[in-house]
């Protein structure tokens, strides 16, 4: 599947955390560059308000039945991931820090809303199911291959790797969504 | 002396044989056998997955359904003989009925699983 523009962007934007993770730390310095808990509470936060947003979205101009119940499952469980990772930098007493991954992921997603309000019918649901696809596809990759491995609270590496066997079942839906609309 | 000692001994021995050769009290045991007490069987879902199907299962026995996951889901039987709501942390119980059912979650479509009830 030819990857979206939307989907690129989003790899980028995680690309900004690899590249900082795979940065080699001087020589002279005390800590290796990286990112830290409260960042990755953020990244995680935004990737999990995008699709929320994106299944109200969708709530909003499909008539396809399994479009909307597949926006639905999406508004309801990362609203409730979201919740739980509120929640848990609460009791840490961890405020999100925003940064430039979370402000790229919060970009391209915005573009691909004004992309996807201008489609409608046939056209709107299969552009919806195959970011959803590209989405998690990325949003998983990151999680699996950065996220996870930076997070040092072990209460919010769990919360992120109970988030990664979610989200690895919403890919699987999406994929099976974009299949039913070819 | 010595007689009495070995008329008691003898009268042990007797004895001894005939609580050896009383046979045990099996009524109630078979009485048990025939109308088993209804099984607990509990499920937990978590992480969205059903967990593994209890085996065993029969008729008139509780199945009990545990959500230890973050999100909602359900326990509904294909066949529309049972459709269980599980809020996280929650859960919920239903007698089994027999035959082979498929169980998946409203809200979640890549989850299923197959309950045997004998």
């Amino acid at each position: 599947m030819k990857k979206s523009l939307f989907a690129l962007a989003i790899a980028l934007a995680f690309g900004t955390v690899a590249s900082v993770q795979a940065q080699p730390a001087p020589a002279a310095a005390t800590a290796p560059a990286t990112i830290d808990d409260a960042q990755i509470a953020h990244i995680a936060y935004t990737a999990g308000q995008i699709d929320v947003t994106a299944a109200k979205q969708a709530l909003k101009k499909s008539h396809n039945k399994a479009v909307l119940a597949f926006a639905e499952e999406m508004a309801r469980d990362h609203a409730a991931v979201n919740e739980q990772a509120l929640a848990l930098c609460k009791k840490l007493g961890v405020t999100p820090a925003d940064n430039p991954t979370s402000q790229a992921l919060a970009k391209a997603a915005a573009a691909e809303q004004v992309k996807l309000a201008a489609l409608s019918g046939d056209a709107y649901d299969k552009a919806y199911a195959a970011n959803e696809v590209a989405f998690h596809q990325t949003v998983n990759q990151a999680l699996s291959g950065t996220l996870i491995p930076s997070a040092r609270n072990e209460e919010l590496k769990s919360l992120l790797e109970t988030g990664l066997k979610l989200f690895e079942s919403h890919q699987m839906h999406a994929e099976h969504l974009a299949q039913s609309l070819k | 002396m010595r007689c009495t000692m070995m008329v008691f001994a003898s009268l042990l021995a007797m004895s001894g044989w005939a609580v050896a050769a009383t046979p045990p009290t099996k009524a109630p045991a078979a009485v048990k056998a025939a109308t088993p007490a209804p099984q607990v069987h509990v499920i937990v879902v978590d992480t969205m997955q059903y967990g593994p199907m209890p085996t065993g299962v029969r008729a008139g026995d509780i199945i009990e359904w545990v959500n230890r996951g973050i999100l909602e889901h359900t326990a509904t039987a294909r066949d529309g003989r049972f459709d269980l709501d599980l809020k996280p942390g929650a859960s919920a119980r239903m007698k089994a009925t027999a035959g082979t059912v498929e169980v998946y979650c409203k809200f979640h479509p890549t989850m299923v699983a197959t309950l045997v009830v004998k």
